[in-house]
């Protein structure tokens, strides 16, 4: 008999497959961002795309903001109510036994995984000189919130790291390295086809 | 902050292009390679099935690039059912945000994949907004 396989998916930070929706002056390619679509297809994940918490709620044209900006309680209701949409997609892929990761970004006042930006005086005329904003170990706000939804449904923590984008200086070679490391090593942590059983 | 480098053309893009079929015998063009060498972002549909809330999510996102001069196209596939883009949930939708659907590419499935990928290369440089409304909103 043929084992099953359960599909690999990820869960990609919507920007990473459509750099139309980054705050002005943060989008590094022209459309979406190939070092990290090419590496999670190449190891046979499917991409699910995240909606975009900041276009959603301030538009195209919003101005960059820091963490503390964004940790409002109307922000956050807003990324609940975007947790609520995509969430039933993630729970159907994790109780149909598929190995799911998250790849967020980095430096994202919204969708950090490991670093977020911060900067708690931010606020008023957005005249600040570059680089004026400190970066944090922490999730971002919408991340924040979407674990919480999927805390909320009785689903496990989801493997996650991030893209480097938002870091102030982003090292495409630096942040592709990083990211083959951390495919490795979920391909050497995943048990023989089979082994774990679905989600109730 | 470096130049920024949006290409200001998005496509709305049904889910099986964006994860097509692993299967070696169905011809298929890599949508999302002919997509990224015209420039465009991707805004990734959900599967068949019932997903009100985040079509909702999705046409708050399509006014949003519609109304500050972003050009959107939809790319389906001929032979699903509404190309597998929601589209009359999607019109629904856009309509009551007083947007109208996108012009639209039907890829076919199991036909010569180079010459898919022609077709659709074609059909993307075809679509821009008009020269005065690129000039308001992007330069």
């Amino acid at each position: 008999m043929v084992p099953h396989t359960p599909c690999k998916v990820a869960l990609i930070a919507h920007c990473l497959l459509n750099q139309n929706a980054k705050v002005c002056e943060g989008a590094r390619y022209p459309s979406l961002v190939s070092p990290v679509v090419d590496a999670l297809r190449r190891r046979g994940y499917d991409l699910l795309q995240l909606p975009c918490p900041e276009l959603a709620f301030a538009g195209t044209r919003r101005w960059w903001a820091v963490y503390e900006q964004y940790d409002t309680p109307a922000y956050r209701a807003h990324c609940r109510r975007l947790a609520q949409a995509i969430a039933p997609r993630i729970e159907h892929h994790l109780r149909a036994g598929a190995e799911v990761i998250l790849i967020g970004l980095d430096g994202s006042p919204s969708t950090g995984v490991r670093f977020t930006s911060s900067k708690p005086d931010w606020g008023g005329r957005p005249n600040r000189p570059q680089d004026d904003w400190d970066i944090v170990p922490g999730r971002g706000v919408w991340i924040e919130e979407l674990e919480a939804e999927l805390t909320r449904r009785g689903l496990p923590r989801i493997p996650a790291t991030g893209w480097a984008l938002d870091m102030g200086r982003c090292d495409e070679m630096a942040a592709s390295r990083d990211l083959a490391d951390f495919l490795d090593r979920r391909e050497h942590m995943t048990r023989p086809v089979g082994d774990e059983p679905a989600l109730p | 902050m470096t130049r920024d480098a949006r290409g200001w053309r998005i496509a709305l893009v049904a889910d099986s292009l964006v994860n097509p079929p692993r299967d070696a015998n169905l011809r298929q063009p890599d949508v999302l390679r002919v997509l990224e060498s015209h420039a465009y972002g991707v805004l990734q549909l959900p599967p068949a099935g019932e997903h009100r809330l985040l079509l909702a999510v999705i046409a708050d996102q399509i006014g949003e690039y519609a109304h500050h001069g972003y050009a959107l196209v939809a790319i389906g596939i001929l032979d699903q059912p509404e190309c597998g883009l929601h589209w009359r949930s999607l019109a629904a939708l856009l309509r009551h945000r007083g947007r109208a659907l996108p012009p639209r590419h039907r890829v076919r499935w199991g036909v010569e994949a180079e010459l898919e990928s022609q077709r659709l290369a074609a059909f993307l440089a075809d679509h821009d907004l008009p020269v005065e409304e690129q000039r308001r909103w992007r330069e």
